[in-house]
């Protein structure tokens, strides 16, 4: 067999052996020591004197000192503590209040509550579960369709993963040698585009099909204006200040994403302290978490590592590389191809591995078609919104179905995100259409 | 007998992840302390660039283990969910052996050469002048990689406990995600009402 044939069995091997469910991390790990025992093996040399055994440990130290990840604890702290600080009840509350004017104003408001709160968090499941409990139940006594209601809350739960500061870009950034302070840049436009385009929707359903949005009866909630600053100043001015600052200070280069990052989490102690909602419980379990998530992300980072080192000495890229450029695509068909392939991973795979593993593949060939690394990765970031909105992984549908009453059924959930998934593809083919939505604002910070 | 052995060392991990838990919250205030002195009182430290990635480091690596016992690691569970208990134990069992052991035993060894030698020549960071050790953040390699096939062990005997019962032994109590634990809220509510009606 001829190496770069062998590196084929070795991502076969791997794929096979995803799909059955083990742990990704330990199977890169063991691929990458066999297959790169036999790459580098040498007759007559002593066992561990094989190269494979240096390249572990050197490329585990890597990951170990890489400065572009330390950010990751950090800013998942930060999402830890403010997710345990219990803002949510008056953040959706004063924001329903300042909305009421809108059609749709109970969706308009679910959207932005999570927008802003995922854009602290970065978590999905717990946005969507807690305003699960908190806004779906609200929306469907006000008469909404419940699958408009289950849509919106599925929909702006997944936001943030999108909206910097997102470890999903953090993660991209180190895989693909790009500064995170250009992604965060980068994805700013298109993070808000797709989230007014949500808005967007949902305003033209209550404005054209009230029956599935109805408003909210007018004495309902009705507070004098001065009591409605005094309300927003309280519960929405402090975290989005939170948030701004951390992303402003990143953007404008006054501080490195480790630094803002580390200034957030603590900030996002001091913002429970003054809601007077910080425990050491709380604390303590934050740290925990973050500890887990850590790991659980950057282990993987440890395993592809050597994997991705033996594939490419034996060839594997230069082979796939060749096959796809042979192939003589235009731009637009590899692009619709490969956002395709991610698209269809994103069933059976979380987007750590899919961005760790799969979206390496395809990395150097974007210069060969003239697409700019940035702009493939908020699309990829985008496209994995889809995944967790549509069957079969569907991960914000279950956890909504998890908290919601038992008459709300599960394809009821699953058929309200279908519009919103379709709002993604849209926003995908604008960012290509126009892929100065992506370029302009790193091109206008940092030129070039 | 051997479920006590399992939960020993699901101690053991759980122990060393809450303890490491403690360099994220370090690498925060060492991080701001930095910020503050830099940026306000124009006296940046020699020192806080290396404690960053060596709490990084620390609090991912050690927590490794401790991520394992809970059943961290991302893995595609499209398929497996759906098998019964048994073969679910069957094909893990068998991916230990095949695919966890080699590459883990791989990393501690090797890690092990790596780590001793910078420990013989106490290495330090080459970043500033501070002259920060570096060797803790290379033996943690053998050290993480100990604790890895520690609770590997752990949890192959999981599913050799399988086998034998049928069903997926019990885990201990921790700290869970917020989302799981208002699933699992939700959940016992409606078992309850489920009952009263």
């Amino acid at each position: 067999m001829s190496d770069p044939a062998v590196a084929l069995t070795m991502l076969g091997i791997l794929v096979f052996t995803i799909m059955i469910g083990f742990p990704v991390a330990f199977t890169l790990m063991a691929l990458g020591v066999g297959f790169g025992f036999y790459a580098y093996f040498q007759p007559g040399q002593e066992f561990f004197d094989s190269r494979v055994f240096y390249l572990l440990t050197q490329n585990t130290f890597t990951v170990l000192n890489n400065d572009a990840l330390v950010s990751i604890p950090l800013f998942l702290l930060m999402g830890y503590l403010v997710e345990r600080a219990n803002i949510l009840d008056n953040l959706f509350k004063s924001l329903q209040i300042a909305l009421k004017g809108v059609p749709a104003s109970l969706a308009v408001a679910t959207l932005a509550t999570c927008a802003l709160f995922a854009t602290a968090t970065g978590i999905v499941g717990a946005v969507v579960t807690l305003m699960g409990m908190l806004a779906f139940p609200q929306m469907l006594k006000a008469g909404y369709d419940p699958r408009l209601a289950a849509g919106v809350v599925c929909a702006g739960g997944c936001l943030g993963i999108l909206i910097p500061p997102s470890i999903m870009l953090i993660v991209y950034g180190a895989m693909a040698s790009i500064s995170v302070v250009k992604l965060y840049a980068a994805a700013m436009v298109p993070g808000f585009l797709l989230a007014g385009m949500y808005v967007l929707y949902v305003v033209a359903i209550g404005f054209f099909k009230p029956h599935l949005a109805p408003p909210l009866p007018k004495e309902e909630g009705e507070v004098a204006l001065g009591e409605m600053l005094k309300l927003l100043a309280k519960s929405f001015l402090p975290l989005a200040l939170l948030i701004l600052s951390v992303l402003g200070a990143i953007l404008a280069g006054i501080a490195t994403p480790t630094e803002a990052a580390a200034v957030g989490a603590f900030g996002a102690a001091v913002l429970a302290v003054a809601y007077r909602t910080f425990t050491w419980k709380g604390l303590r379990e934050s740290m925990v978490l973050t500890a887990r998530t850590s790991a659980m992300v950057c282990w993987l980072f440890v395993g592809s590592a050597t994997f991705a080192s033996v594939f490419a000495y034996l060839g594997g890229n230069v082979l796939i590389k060749d096959f796809v450029l042979g192939l003589d695509l235009s731009p637009i068909t590899f692009l619709l191809l490969s956002q395709a392939i991610i698209f269809v991973l994103g069933w059976p795979l979380e987007w750590t591995e899919i961005i760790i593993i799969f979206v390496p593949i395809f990395l150097p060939m974007l210069p060969h078609f003239g697409i700019d690394p940035m702009v493939f990765g908020i699309l990829v970031a985008i496209n994995l919104q889809t995944a967790f909105l549509s069957p079969p992984m569907a991960m914000a549908a279950y956890y909504l179905k998890g908290v919601s009453p038992p008459s709300v059924l599960l394809t009821q959930i699953f058929s309200g995100c279908m519009p919103f998934v379709y709002i993604v593809l849209v926003t995908m083919v604008i960012l290509y259409v126009f892929p100065q939505t992506t370029l302009w604002l790193p091109g206008r910070l940092y030129g070039g | 007998m051997i479920q006590q052995f399992i939960y020993t060392i699901d101690q053991i991990s759980k122990s060393v992840g809450h303890a490491f838990s403690w360099c994220a919250l370090m690498l925060t205030l060492g991080t701001c302390y930095e910020v503050v002195v830099r940026y306000l009182l124009n006296d940046p430290t020699s020192w806080a660039f290396d404690l960053s990635y060596l709490m990084y480091g620390a609090v991912f690596f050690m927590a490794g283990a401790y991520t394992l016992s809970r059943g961290g690691h991302v893995r595609a569970d499209m398929f497996y969910r759906r098998w019964s208990e048994r073969t679910q134990a069957t094909v893990e069992l068998t991916l230990y052996v095949v695919f966890f052991f080699p590459g883990i035993l791989a990393l501690l060894i090797a890690g092990w050469r790596y780590g001793i030698e910078s420990v013989r020549i106490n290495e330090v960071s080459v970043n500033s002048p501070a002259g920060i050790p570096i060797w803790p953040l290379k033996m943690m390699i053998p050290v993480g990689g100990a604790l890895m096939v520690l609770q590997g062990t752990a949890e192959a005997l999981r599913c050799v406990l399988c086998l034998r019962e049928g069903r997926w032994p019990a885990r201990l109590h921790d700290v869970e995600e917020l989302e799981n634990q208002i699933l699992a809220e939700a959940a016992r509510k409606q078992a309850g009402t489920q009952v009263a009606s």
